[in-house]
């Protein structure tokens, strides 16, 4: 029977509009079966901004230049023509869009990401730029990036949240005023939980756009003479997990890396047999570390300053294996150093979903000194310690005798030794450093160790 | 008498605006919470000049189609904060107020405002190890290390201030919305350290919070700014 009272129908009416909402998402996962075919290329401008979109518009500018403000963004005048250059060579020509300005920045992040903001700026960090092989891998991203901004997916995903928050609140409502019993006692646990499922697709796009991003990605790679290959090699190198970190939530906006692999893989078929002269080149490695290597460098800082030290080893050594006699002993040595007691590859054990999600606890409860304290006072703390300051140590004196030597080695190897315990030793190369580079931002700093060195 | 279902809805609507009205009305105070290292507890540590790094506040504008985002207010709320902090700083602590160099573009004096990024970022990866024991700044537990001294900054600088915030206005819908069912109220929420500009220790920290629309209370948020810092001693105004 149908209830008769008002009340009721209204709540019944949005019970079936809960169940509804709350099983789209899994009809959206379902999808991700269909067979690949073809879509139509990317340029179709259809689109009509509304007052929310123009609010969304303003907003991107005004990130652009909060981001910019706030010493985000990167500096690097050769890197970021480069940058510009592939982002360019993947616009579709004779294209223009209403309120989109392309802009390729690169974000001092030492953790692998990239985003489109819907004005037209793309944003890579320096994580991300260092993780990729070949120009034609950070092409990739870009290109998946771009069709973000050509499909208008920041505008579509923005409305359709909004549709979800309102769901979201009416819910609220109905959780509030329905009368006791059973009705009642559902919607509001349900209303506890849709939350989290609503709120899980709102950070991100939907699997349907990535999926759509991913794909057009393709297309414009094979116009601008970029392997499509390497968008699936890039999404492999995503998916390594150095520091922990990439914990698998009850439901992700990305569709998983081997749904992604597959559909792409199917989507590539004959696609990926035509090889050209200028995609080979686009695929050299050696071209790109050589543009890219400061950037590489300076993320290298950042990884350390983050406690992203297993990144940091694991990022030198490729440098290193790229370009050994050079400065980039110092950052292998740095990186070593800083590594401490801490193990340079994380287990199999540790890569489990819950042992990440405790790791995750602790970070946000111990301190890196603490951590530190709590390892050295293990017998696996104490063996990794030994052996990375010895090669901390091995690597400082091999940057030492490598083609022109940095000052800031001899700081390195001040920190060790004063670490060691080896405060003469310590002091002396702190004094060499100061000596050496006397207009050293961290001068001061340096001085002052120094000071207490020679008190103890 | 009888009362009928469609009365019990009424009464319980009732209720329930009652109740929130009541609660909005009580808890539109501010409150706030301060812990202070030892050196200032024991006056080992005198702050008499101050560095305020660019406060990152950043509030949403909650409607009933979710919340949406309000960077131009944010930044304007930003750096009325700063400027509020520097006044409470010399009316009510004799304290100076010295602001970073301010943030440039070009690449050739791109490094400065690196330095001051690197370390707010600094200070965001501390802030939820500090949020997570509020009660361990007493025992001098958190530092940002000496690195602080790579700032350079003038040798009278006593400390660095970073200022974090997050606040919620509702809309016209949205507040007739909380009132009839509940939920969180506008607010402001502010996270305030002090960090020591030659060691790198947290000195201070304070989270005062207020009700009311962040964008417009700018009695409040003075009054949240100089409740939360209560406890810090005044410094002795130069002969």
């Amino acid at each position: 029977m149908f209830p008769q009272k008002p009340t009721s129908l209204i709540v019944s009416a949005l019970c079936f509009y809960l169940v509804l909402t709350s099983i789209s998402p899994l009809a959206i996962a379902q999808k991700k079966t269909a067979p690949v075919e073809s879509t139509p290329p990317p340029i179709r401008e259809e689109f009509k901004f509304g007052k929310i979109d123009l609010e969304v518009f303003e907003q991107s500018d005004l990130l652009d230049s909060k981001l910019e403000r706030d010493g985000l963004v990167l500096h690097d005048e050769s890197a970021n023509a480069y940058l510009r250059r592939i982002g360019l060579s993947l616009v579709p020509k004779e294209l223009s869009l209403e309120r989109v300005a392309w802009n390729f920045r690169m974000l001092r992040d030492p953790q692998p990401n990239a985003f489109a903001l819907p004005n037209g700026s793309i944003y890579v960090t320096t994580g991300l730029i260092f993780l990729v092989d070949n120009e034609s891998q950070l092409a990739a991203i870009i290109a998946h990036e771009m069709t973000h901004v050509l499909r208008r997916h920041t505008y579509v995903q923005n409305r359709s949240n909004r549709k979800k928050f309102l769901t979201m609140n009416i819910m609220a409502a109905v959780g509030t005023f329905a009368p006791g019993g059973i009705v009642g006692a559902v919607i509001t646990i349900v209303t506890a939980v849709a939350p989290f499922i609503l709120m899980a697709t709102v950070y991100g796009y939907s699997q349907d756009l990535e999926r759509e991003a991913d794909l057009k990605g393709v297309d414009m790679m094979i116009s601008a003479e970029y392997s499509p290959e390497e968008m699936v090699n890039v999404m492999r190198l995503l998916d390594k997990d150095i520091e922990g970190e990439n914990i698998r939530l009850f439901y992700n906006d990305h569709p998983s890396l081997e749904e992604r692999i597959k559909y792409l893989s199917s989507y590539l078929g004959a696609r990926a047999d035509r090889v050209t002269q200028q995609m080979e080149l686009n695929r050299e490695r050696t071209a790109y570390f050589k543009t890219m290597e400061p950037v590489m460098r300076h993320n290298l800082q950042l990884s350390i300053m983050a406690g992203r030290f297993r990144s940091a080893l694991f990022h030198a050594q490729r440098l290193v294996d790229f370009h050994p006699d050079s400065e980039n002993l110092f950052w292998l040595a740095e990186a070593y150093r800083t590594l401490g007691p801490r193990s340079s590859q994380l287990t199999d054990k540790e890569l489990t979903n819950s042992a990440k999600k405790d790791a995750a606890k602790k970070r946000v409860k111990r301190t890196l000194e603490e951590e530190e304290q709590d390892l050295l006072a293990t017998p696996s703390g104490k063996d990794n310690w030994q052996t990375h300051q010895q090669k901390a140590e091995e690597f400082y004196l091999r940057a030492l005798s490598a083609e022109n030597p940095v000052p800031v080695i001899h700081r390195g190897l001040g920190m060790l030794y004063e670490k060691l315990g080896r405060a003469n030793d310590a002091a002396s190369e702190y004094g060499k450093y100061i000596e050496l580079a006397p207009a050293a931002i961290d001068r001061e700093r340096i001085k002052k160790r120094i000071e207490a060195l020679r008190r103890t | 008498m009888k009362l009928t279902n469609s009365l019990v809805f009424r009464l319980r609507v009732l209720v329930l605006v009652v109740a929130t009205l009541l609660l909005v009305g009580f808890t539109s105070h501010s409150i706030h919470a301060q812990f202070l290292h030892p050196k200032i507890k024991s006056k080992e540590t005198t702050i008499r000049t101050v560095i305020v790094f660019p406060a990152k506040v950043n509030v949403v504008r909650d409607s009933m189609k979710g919340p949406e985002g309000m960077a131009a207010e944010s930044d304007e709320l930003s750096m009325r904060v700063e400027k509020m902090i520097a006044e409470v700083f010399s009316k009510k602590k004799n304290v100076t107020t010295l602001f970073p160099p301010s943030a440039a573009s070009s690449q050739s004096d791109a490094q400065p405002n690196y330095n001051v990024a690197d370390f707010q970022t600094k200070f965001d990866d501390l802030l939820p190890k500090i949020m997570k024991k509020r009660s361990d700044v007493k025992t001098g537990r958190f530092t940002m290390g000496d690195e602080v001294l790579n700032l350079n900054l003038e040798k009278t600088t006593d400390a660095i201030v970073f200022i974090r915030g997050e606040g919620k206005k509702l809309t016209g819908g949205k507040t007739a919305f909380t009132m009839l069912v509940g939920g969180m109220p506008a607010y402001l929420r502010l996270e305030i350290g002090i960090v020591d500009a030659r060691t790198g220790e947290v000195l201070l920290y304070a989270d005062p919070i207020f009700t009311g629309d962040p964008t417009k209370a700018v009695d409040r948020l003075r009054k949240a700014l100089e409740k939360g810092l209560k406890k810090l001693p005044a410094a002795q105004p130069t002969p």
